[in-house]
């Protein structure tokens, strides 16, 4: 997977600068706007504190990029040794429950009840991996250094680990969804490099001075796939890559979002 | 099964005439090129006297064979861009006539041997055949002066391409890899260079490209939707020469002539780009590191022992490298290996039996302490063939069998000392493909013309090896272990194939055909183009072979003394067993990729237009597809049909050369097509702080419109006797038309609250300039 993460990301690379030619431009186009869908983020983590289920509904493409909370849903979240937590929404559509503490092993199971309709997933808290170190890969692309960021861990043996990233550059998201597994790396010392995308070609590595937090998550199979899938659907090369698609949900009744069980293990650095 | 009886019954019924024949009296011969030696492909040879004509083409080798009964005949031998030959022959005995024609030289003999070329087109039963003029090619203009026979094919009606500059083709809304890229009969897997930018095939090697969009001879298996079939050139018989040309990203050059006078010859041509040379040339330190190149090599040898028997030895070597120093290599390439004999038995008994390898492979690396890898990963083919073509009164019956042995290593990985990457190998697999067929044109009389064949296909998957089975939810069931050639599954399918034209008048004819194509290889790909690292399986207990049926009419006419070819055809396909994956699905280095994979059907239909002009100054041709393919998956769209990628409802392409004079002609290319089917987001939401798009109906939007017109200009310069030369001067996209490439979706810079698409446009206005030089 980090083979294929670099792959990519090298080859983006290289037709960019074989494609000189190339150039963008914003355009309009004809879109559908669909109904409004229910959309449940809900993650139970392994560091004791509070834990949080958001519900919204999505908008049209052509709406504001602001979401409307979903109020007065009933979360609860049990698992499989019998205890069970009742979320209460502390602001609109954000549910909360103030002091908890997953653990590795267990099955957690959310029940949302939406207008009559309730919505199911479940999600097991996977063994915790944790962050050994960062550093800064300089890639010697065409001549000027590109600098990335790198996380590195030690990948368990004989399992199969899913991981997510999380970075932040100065306190703003990458929008680059990290998601790799140890299909080709199990029991490793793996070093994986984030590739920082911005908005633009200018924001795509660090400079020196830039603050990066990296937050490592252990997430079971399911959850994997969910981050996997939308990793794929950046849009590269003739029409689009994969044909992009909504995510595969561990929640049932066509809910948007996911439900997640994972550890946190995180890091920062100042880019030298 | 019912239409497979009767055709073998009428296939059976035609067998009496064919014996019946033998009072008749055969002449034959091959027609060549009277100044190379080369042999002329589908010149048009006809025996003419007061009651009596008939006529046929000359097969891949520029055999031909014609009966007759006795008596006196002008036997009259034509082709494009040659003099014609007329000779009168007093048939009484079998006769052995080989042909010389002399070229046209000036544009007038042109005219009167065009003027005479006989209307095939209408006459010949076979349709969707379309075939592309190699002359033709060095005039149109293309991108970077690189002429590209896989470009030319995608001005044609029936054929898209696979995107902006790309060699990657779509025929009849069938996909990429349904078409069966033939080079001197060796199965071409990855005809792209450069990711696609150009194609493996170096136009001054090639002889004679025909590509079948329908209709395909029983001779032809394996794809579903296509069969590009070309042929390299034999070399020189008569006298050395070299040729060749400097453009701005690659050169060219190729030798030919005869190793023994006019018993043996042999053609050597080579080509290789110098993008990376020249920046470094330039003095671009960025790039000196990294690497950016093609070459390819192509060879032909003949040796002709008498009039009876021929030996062709060709092949073909290309290699791709792409590399940052330290950083990445990734190579890739094809390698085919051909050995032909002809035997003439007799007159009328012409056999060719060929062996054939061919092996495509490519290979990753990334150079880098830590992560450092390297995937192999190769298909392999050995193939034998034996072809029989038995010519007798009315009846040219051809018949034989194939057998393939196809090697798959899906993905080899190596990784050394502290590399975080495991070593792994996938498992080889490995097939037998046997087919045979028999068919047989007939012309059962002045006006109705047929041609019947059938095919039957037979593909074996072949142990060693660790064999999965998934349910039809792609869910695992069991697994078994195989020993080395040990039958894993067996498929086995007749393929009829049926065509017909009847003649309205001499200039007018109506065809119809239907024919059934199956394929056992299939690359998994639904990007759309080819890349270097297509993932091959072969059908297997969980693969079922691709069917498709296809059914097709046409309307035939030309005009103005053959001057002008129209035709009008319309089709309906059926592809069952088509492949799909899952969302998400991780296809690298994956043992378990048939439990990624989605089962479902297509189907296409559309109405193509075509009007040539072959004859006068400005020659060229307009070709108009209006069309719809579709495919339908359990697990996609909630199971309704949607678009397929490739699916454009209109597509237009102009292609025009005029002749100023005799040093000067110009030409121009125009397109315009619908945009691909894509999907775009239907609404969109938030999740962990991104914007995250919620899509529909999958395939359910447009990308714009493309539109480009390129032109071009040749100059030749004044010509010695021993020496000749030729500029060509082309502009691609001379409009500067923005094309979408690719369009994505993005929060938009100074208002993040607010989504905006953008559309990524490839090629600019881009001129260029070859030098062509002959002696």
């Amino acid at each position: 997977m980090i083979m294929l993460n670099q792959i990519k990301y090298i080859s983006l690379l290289l037709a960019g600068s074989f494609t000189f030619a190339s150039c963008e431009k914003v355009i309009e186009v004809k879109l559908d706007n669909a109904e409004s869908q229910v959309v449940i983020e809900g993650n139970i983590t392994d560091q004791a504190g509070q834990q949080l289920v958001k519900i919204t509904k999505s908008v049209p493409y052509t709406a504001t990029n602001t979401y409307p909370p979903v109020s007065g849903a009933v979360v609860t979240v049990t698992d499989d040794n019998g205890h069970s937590w009742t979320f209460s929404e502390t602001t609109a559509g954000r549910y909360t429950f103030p002091a908890m503490k997953g653990e590795t092993g267990r099955i957690y199971t959310l029940k949302a009840r939406i207008n009559n309709v309730v919505y199911t997933a479940s999600s097991v808290m996977p063994a915790p991996v944790g962050i050994d170190f960062l550093d800064v890969k300089v890639f010697n692309f065409g001549g000027d250094d590109q600098k990335q960021a790198q996380v590195h861990y030690k990948d368990p043996a004989g399992i199969a680990n899913q991981y997510r990233f999380v970075m932040k550059v100065n306190g703003i998201q990458s929008k680059q969804v990290y998601a790799e597994n140890d299909r080709l790396t199990d029991g490793n010392e793996v070093p994986s490099v984030l590739f920082f995308t911005g908005n633009n070609n200018d924001q795509d590595q660090l400079k020196t001075g830039d603050v990066v937090d990296i937050e490592m998550q252990s997430i079971d199979k399911n959850v994997f796939l969910y981050w996997y899938t939308l990793s794929q659907q950046s849009s590269n090369g003739p029409a689009g890559g994969a044909t992009p698609g909504n995510p595969p949900s561990n929640i049932d009744n066509k809910a948007l979002g996911y439900f997640s069980a994972h550890t946190v293990s995180q890091k920062q650095m100042t880019v030298k | 099964m019912k239409i497979t009886f009767i055709f073998l019954f009428t296939l059976l019924s035609s067998v009496p005439f064919i014996l019946s024949a033998q009072q008749r009296i055969s002449i034959s011969g091959t027609v060549k090129d009277g100044a190379t030696g080369e042999t002329l492909i589908g010149a048009t040879v006809k025996l003419q006297s007061s009651g009596q004509n008939t006529g046929l083409a000359t097969n891949a080798y520029g055999f031909y064979s014609i009966t007759a009964p006795t008596g006196e005949y002008n036997l009259i031998v034509s082709y494009s861009g040659y003099q014609i030959s007329t000779q009168k022959v007093l048939v009484n005995k079998a006769l052995t006539i080989n042909i010389a024609l002399a070229p046209a030289s000036t544009l007038q003999e042109v005219q009167i041997s065009a003027g005479e070329l006989k209307n095939e087109n209408v006459k010949n039963p076979q349709m969707g055949l379309n075939k592309i003029n190699m002359k033709d090619l060095d005039n149109v203009p293309v991108l970077l002066g690189e002429k590209d026979v896989l470009k030319a094919i995608q001005f044609l009606p029936g054929v898209k391409s696979g995107g902006e500059g790309n060699t990657g083709f779509f025929v009849r809304g069938g996909a990429a890899d349904q078409n069966l890229i033939l080079l001197d009969e060796a199965t071409v897997y990855n005809s792209a260079h450069l990711l696609g930018f150009f194609s493996t095939f170096n136009a001054d090697a090639i002889k004679d490209v025909s590509l079948y969009k329908g209709g395909m001879p029983a001779q032809y298996g394996g794809r579903l939707s296509s069969v590009l079939d070309v042929k390299m050139q034999d070399g020189n018989d008569k006298k050395f020469g070299v040729e060749g040309g400097l453009g701005l990203i690659a050169s060219r050059i190729k030798a030919e002539g005869p190793l023994v006078q006019n018993k043996s010859s042999f053609m050597i041509s080579a080509r290789r780009t110098y993008i990376d040379l020249l920046l470094k040339a330039f003095g671009d330190s960025a790039l000196k590191k990294n690497t950016l190149n093609f070459y390819d090599i192509n060879a032909k040898v003949n040796y002709k022992f008498d009039d009876k028997n021929t030996l062709y030895l060709s092949g073909y070597f290309g290699q791709d490298n792409i590399g940052i120093k330290d950083l990445f290599a990734n190579d890739w390439g094809n390698t085919t290996a051909t050995m032909r004999f002809n035997h003439i038995f007799n007159n009328r008994l012409f056999s060719n039996t060929s062996l054939v390898y061919n092996r495509y492979s490519y290979a990753i690396e990334l150079i880098d302490g830590q992560n450092n890898a390297k995937v192999k990963s190769l298909i392999r083919d050995l193939n034998f063939k034996q072809d029989f073509q038995y010519f007798s009164n009315n009846h040219m019956l051809r018949f034989g069998l194939q057998g393939t042995r196809h090697q798959i290593s899906p993905s080899d990985i190596t990784a050394s000392g502290n590399s975080s990457i495991n070593p792994l190998s996938i498992e080889k697999r490995y097939g037998l493909e046997f087919g045979l067929y028999v068919s047989d044109e007939w012309k059962l009389s002045e006006k109705f013309n047929l041609l019947m064949g059938l095919r039957l296909s037979q593909f074996s998957l072949l142990g060693p090896g660790k064999i999965n089975t998934y349910d039809n939810t792609a869910a695992f069931v069991s697994s078994k272990t195989y020993k080395s050639g040990e039958f894993v599954k067996n498929y086995f399918n007749l393929e009829p194939r049926f065509s017909a034209s009847y003649t309205l008048n001499d200039k007018n004819s109506i065809k119809a055909s239907y024919n059934r194509n199956t394929q056992n290889i299939h690359i998994l790909n639904n990007s759309g183009t080819s890349a270097p690292t297509d993932q091959y399986v072969m059908s297997s207990n969980n693969i079922k072979p691709e069917i498709g049926d296809q059914i097709a009419l046409g309307y035939f006419k030309n005009t103005e003394d053959n001057g002008y070819e129209f035709s009008a055809e319309v089709y309906y396909k059926w592809l069952q067993n088509q492949i799909d994956y899952k969302d998400g699905a991780d296809l690298t280095a994956n043992a378990e990729v048939e439990s990624l994979l989605l089962y479902g059907k297509g189907r296409a239909y559309g109405l193509e237009l075509y009007g040539k002009k072959t004859k006068g100054r400005l020659t060229g041709w307009i070709s108009y597809t209006l069309s719809k393919t579709e495919r339908q998956f359990d697990g996609i769209n909630q199971g309704s049909y949607f678009p397929a990628r490739q699916d454009r409802t209109h597509d237009l392409s102009l292609v025009a050369m005029y002749n100023l004079s005799k040093r000067w002609s110009v030409s121009a290319n125009y397109i315009f097509n619908t945009g691909n089917s894509v999907t775009y987001p239907a609404g969109k939401y938030d999740i962990g702080g991104l914007t995250t798009y919620y899509y529909t109906d999958r395939n359910a939007n447009r990308m714009p419109n493309t539109s480009r017109l390129d032109i071009g200009a040749t100059l030749k310069a004044k010509e010695t006797r021993r020496f000749q030369s030729s500029w060509t001067f082309s502009v691609y996209n001379v409009l500067n038309t923005k094309n979408p490439y690719a369009i994505r979706f993005r929060d938009k810079e100074n208002d993040p609250s607010r989504t905006e698409a953008v559309q990524t446009s490839l090629f600019g206005i881009i001129p260029s300039v070859t030098y062509n030089f002959k002696f």
